[in-house]
């Protein structure tokens, strides 16, 4: 079973996810900012990151910056879901897989799930 | 008192004349409102005001709308700039933290977020859940005494948004903070109309009571209550200068030569007298190259083009040396037009109005004890303004009778804000209709009073210059008796 961490300061928006992910067959860790992810990055390593880009603490291009400085995240698949354009995005943040804008539906971010997991 | 340099504007149209010249950096308001008054858009618009302005704004939400569809609404308006977002404007979450690590848990992102920003502007939106997560009253003064603490010393101005309120219970964060501005809606009949209110403004004068806003595509517009706003006129009236033509010859001889500059001049008189005409003149009756503005709540400016032309006056000659405003009674505000009038006025440097149906800005508001001080403010600030006013007002019909010619007129209020005061008069003698004149006041002026008969043709109102006509009229008119025996043998077109 993969693993997918969601980084969400919007707790509605991250139970949505927890909940859509669990379903469709993954095991879903939560954190409610780049900061919190990281903590969770130390002990543990998903397969995906889903992460917002406006957070407290540290926000999403921190949290891309950091793992591209671990060698042990450097290569985790990241997806930055904003409601941002994706220039602005780009032009802030490191390297990244995929790109959802917000709102975005389940069939869009499973679309892009499908994309890095073929198969 | 704070100096005013401790101060900005919201950016938000009206607000700032509100609050006496704006909000205090580093100071803490509280913005309160039912659903849908429009905190979130109000927050969102001064965090815009100040992103334009090169400074930096935080938006935390608590329990709101999720910061996608937030956004999606706010794109729609025009104070809205996607290129601020997130340097200068940046949307945080934080109910996670406050549900995980209560309020000291929210301090810490609050602390952390406008440091690490370097945000001037800080809007918390939700406020009630910190009141609902609070353990005690004494956690939440301890909550907001920590706010203001930190707003003070990282110069940072806070609003914090919630859709509690309670008049009575004096919630004990209302005596903490610096300002209290709330949002309500009202229903007049079927209409309801939104107004803002300022209980509380910590430094600083403000202008109390309840005013009027609107929620555009450009955001909050508020206005101001004009008879608050106009308390003492803007500027000083010099009332010095030549008379001013009223555009109908025989009036302004009667008048002694016209009327005074910056004067408001009434024309009373019932549906059909002329009052129409009698403003259409004097807004033509000026030198060519004096601006001048005929505003109307009924005939719009296509159907006033067309009389004026048939009146043969020189409106189209004139070009844009006349402008026409024309405000249907629909759905507007008191306020709002009052406001469109005077900004119109100054933008163009009118000197002479004509405002068609004063009675029309009574049907703008249910608060009809307003109306006297509206009107007096407004006419007080017409004349700080230099302009010279010509208002018509409609009368009933009750018109002419037998020793009592000015039956019917009413006069209610109209001293206090018209130095000159004209009726005119529709007078059934048998089946024909004359068109009589009046003039009922004219201040600290000889003037001749006598009534006068007229008649509106080309050019437009032609008074005679003998008043007898007048005086045949109306002996007639007390001769006539009652109205004769019914006509039997009378037969109708088509009978």
């Amino acid at each position: 079973m993969r693993t997918v961490l969601i980084v969400e300061d919007e707790w509605a928006i991250a139970d949505w996810l927890e909940v859509l992910l669990s379903e469709n067959a993954f095991n879903v860790l939560v954190a409610g900012n780049g900061r919190e992810a990281l903590d969770i990055l130390h002990r543990e390593t998903p397969d995906l990151v889903l992460t917002d880009f406006m957070m407290p603490f540290v926000d999403g291009a921190g949290l891309i910056t950091a793992m591209a400085q671990n060698d042990k995240h450097r290569d985790i698949p990241v997806v930055v879901m904003t409601s941002l354009l994706e220039h602005v995005v780009k032009e802030r943040a490191g390297k990244f897989r995929a790109y959802l804008r917000k709102p975005f539906r389940e069939a869009d971010l499973m679309k892009v799930i499908g994309e890095i997991f073929p198969g | 008192m704070t100096s005013d340099s401790d101060r900005f504007s919201t950016g938000v149209p009206g607000l700032d004349t509100i609050l006496g010249g704006g909000v205090f950096d580093g100071g803490i308001y509280i913005i309160q409102g039912a659903p849908g008054a429009g905190k979130t858009i109000l927050g969102n618009q001064i965090c815009f005001a100040q992103a334009a302005q090169g400074r930096n704004a935080l938006y935390i939400t608590l329990l709101a709308e999720s910061h996608a569809r937030m956004i999606g609404h706010m794109r729609r308006l025009t104070f809205f700039d996607e290129a601020a977002i997130p340097d200068r404007m940046s949307y945080v979450g934080a109910f996670k933290t406050l549900e995980d690590d209560g309020l000291r848990g929210l301090l810490d992102v609050v602390r952390r977020e406008v440091r690490t920003r370097n945000a001037s502007i800080l809007v918390l939106d939700g406020l009630i859940t910190v009141h609902e997560k609070a353990r005690s009253e004494l956690e939440l003064k301890k909550f907001i005494h920590e706010l203001q603490t930190q707003a003070a010393f990282s110069n940072c101005t806070m609003f914090l948004l919630t859709s509690a309120f309670d008049a009575e219970a004096y919630p004990p964060e209302h005596t903490m903070v610096d300002g209290l501005i709330e949002l309500q809606t009202s229903l007049h009949g079927r209409r309801a109309e939104r107004s803002l209110q300022v209980h509380k403004l910590r430094g600083s004068w403000f202008m109390g009571g309840k005013h009027s806003y609107r929620i555009t595509e450009s955001g909050h517009a508020i206005y101001p209550r004009v008879e608050a706003l106009l308390e003492t006129p803007s500027v000083w009236d010099s009332a010095d200068g030549p008379m001013v033509s009223v555009g109908i010859a025989g009036v302004d001889k009667m008048l002694g030569g016209g009327v005074d500059t910056h004067s408001v001049t009434v024309v009373l008189g019932p549906s059909g007298s002329g009052k129409t005409t009698a403003g259409l003149q004097f807004l033509t009756g000026g030198p060519a190259d004096e601006p001048a503005m005929h505003f109307g709540f009924h005939e719009n400016p296509r159907a006033l083009a067309i009389k004026a032309r048939t009146l043969k006056l020189s409106m189209d000659e004139r070009g844009d040396k006349i402008s026409l405003l024309w405000r249907p009674q629909t759905e507007a505000i008191l306020d709002e037009v009052a406001t469109e009038l005077l900004g119109a006025i100054k933008a163009r440097g009118v000197r002479r109005l004509v405002i068609d149906g004063i009675e029309g800005f009574s049907k703008l508001t249910d608060e009809k004890t307003r109306i006297g001080s509206f009107l007096s403010a407004l006419c007080n600030e017409l004349r700080a303004l230099g302009v010279t006013t010509l208002a018509t007002a409609e009368t009933d019909h009750a018109g002419i009778t037998p020793g009592q010619p000015l039956k019917g007129v009413n006069q209610t209020g109209l001293s206090a804000v018209a130095e000159n005061i004209i009726a005119l008069h529709l007078a059934a003698l048998r089946s024909e209709n004359h068109r009589l004149m009046t003039i009922l006041k004219s201040r600290d002026r000889r003037t001749d009073m006598r009534m006068r008969r007229f008649e509106i043709a080309e050019g437009g109102i032609a008074l005679d210059e003998d008043y007898r006509k007048a005086e045949v009229i109306l002996r007639d008119i007390s001769s006539q008796g009652p109205a004769p025996a019914p006509l039997a043998d009378l037969k109708l077109a088509g009978e």
